[in-house]
């Protein structure tokens, strides 16, 4: 009976039953008593993971050119310039109140180099000029240094925790409690998976009595990661300085949504190569 | 003595400095959008007209969303003080304006105010509305007769093709 059916899968081959006659869709034709090769079952391919990193793919906010009247001919020329910079040196995603550690060349310090470590508070300038401000508390002193994300002085950027906060500007870290603003230098690098939501740290921020240097309890700043002591008719009359009818005026939209198709198209194709 | 410089330049500011304070200047151009969309053609100061022009067709363009849009009903809500213009924004303007992509209204002027003032005055309408049309300025075409004749020299003028 092996003899007769010539699609037949050899004995040994794996089957519960053996001598059985029967062709099986997924085997090819035998010719002769070589055994088939084995194949492995089709792996089954996660479309969950390679759909998340399209739609979430972090665009740096110094790609966005501002709204104004200068020629899109240099900004396109200054992406050009960035790119190449990027081919050559990573440039990780990060975000406000990240901790980032920078080394910078100095050549005046012993190893020529020269590291900071601290917590992202505003990210500043469009194009090459793009710059970023790390504040730590070294032996009770605050210090702030403010770095240019495309400068050649810079030799690494590493992230050590990548977070987001409740604001896109954290300088009223400056009149926060120094508890918030201290990072160890040595701080390790706190591990993360690849493919995992960035998480947001909402932390409220205890500060320091007052005066301050921005009055921020003000309606503009639209602060949310503070968490005001200040009484309550205090709080009211700050809202004396709100300007409910700015949310409503259309022209100061800036819609960057096909902008930022394009730079990210752009972006692929350039980093791509 | 003029003590501030920089109070005085105002290089790359686009909004018109209009009424008694920017919310002041907002609630004019509310009257002014709640106006047009009402009667669809309305005479007003160039400069009012002007600045109006941007923010109805901002508003057009916020009512094509449809009205299940949260955004798009909280703007018509602010911007049209008569509430019963808000059912003609969402039903008569925007599918009128669907297929095109902007440009909704036209601005044109028109002789100075009659009073001491002597306003610059502009009419701004949008297009495809009902009432009768306004005299445009028309460009010139292709089929005056000094343009026909102009064509006619410069294709005689042109090097003719290879004798055969």
């Amino acid at each position: 009976m092996a003899a007769a059916c010539g699609r037949l899968v050899p004995r040994g081959a794996g089957i519960a039953l053996p001598g059985r006659c029967f062709s099986l869709s997924g085997y090819r034709v035998s010719s002769g008593g070589k055994p088939p090769k084995f194949q492995p079952p089709p792996k089954p391919v996660i479309m969950d993971r390679k759909t998340r990193k399209e739609e979430s793919r972090f665009l740096s906010p110094e790609f966005i050119p501002p709204r104004g009247r200068t020629d899109p001919l240099k900004y396109y020329i200054e992406r050009k310039d960035m790119i190449q910079r990027r081919k050559v040196f990573n440039i990780p995603e990060f975000y406000v109140g990240s901790v980032l550690a920078v080394t910078t060349a100095n050549p005046y310090a012993s190893d020529k180099s020269n590291r900071f470590v601290g917590i992202c508070i505003q990210r500043g300038g469009k194009g090459l000029g793009a710059t970023f401000v790390l504040r730590n508390v070294i032996e009770d002193q605050g210090v702030e240094m403010c770095y240019e994300l495309y400068s050649p002085r810079v030799q690494a950027i590493e992230v050590l925790k990548l977070e987001k906060r409740l604001d896109e500007n954290l300088m009223y870290l400056r009149d926060a409690l120094p508890e918030y603003s201290t990072f160890d230098v040595n701080m390790k690098p706190v591990p993360r998976q690849d493919h995992e939501e960035i998480p947001v740290n909402k932390v409220q921020v205890r500060m320091k009595p007052k005066p301050w240097s921005k009055r921020w309890e003000r309606p503009k700043y639209n602060i949310k990661g503070i968490k005001f002591e200040l009484p309550e008719h205090k709080m009211q009359a700050a809202q004396k300085w709100s300007q409910p009818w700015l949310e409503f005026d259309m022209l100061r939209e800036y819609d960057t949504s096909k902008i930022e198709e394009k730079i990210r198209k752009e972006l692929s194709e350039e980093l791509g190569k | 003595m003029r003590l501030s410089v920089a109070a005085a330049i105002s290089h790359g500011r686009v909004y018109r400095r209009l009424g008694l304070s920017p919310r002041s200047r907002l609630d004019l151009l509310r009257n002014l959008v709640t106006a047009l969309v009402r009667y669809e053609r309305i005479e007003t100061p160039w400069a009012r007209a002007d600045e109006m022009r941007g923010y109805a067709e901002r508003l057009i363009d916020h009512a094509k969303r449809g009205d299940k849009d949260e955004r798009a009903m909280r703007m018509a809500d602010f911007w049209l003080t008569e509430k019963d213009l808000i059912h003609k924004l969402f039903k008569v303007l925007a599918p009128r304006f669907q297929p095109h992509a902007g440009s909704y209204t036209r601005l044109l002027q028109i002789p100075s105010r009659d009073g001491l003032d002597r306003a610059k005055m502009a009419v701004i309408e949008l297009k495809g509305n009902p009432l009768p049309p306004l005299a445009r300025p028309r460009r010139l075409s292709d089929k005056t007769l000094l343009n026909q004749l102009l064509r006619g020299y410069r294709q005689d003028a042109r090097p003719r093709g290879t004798p055969v």
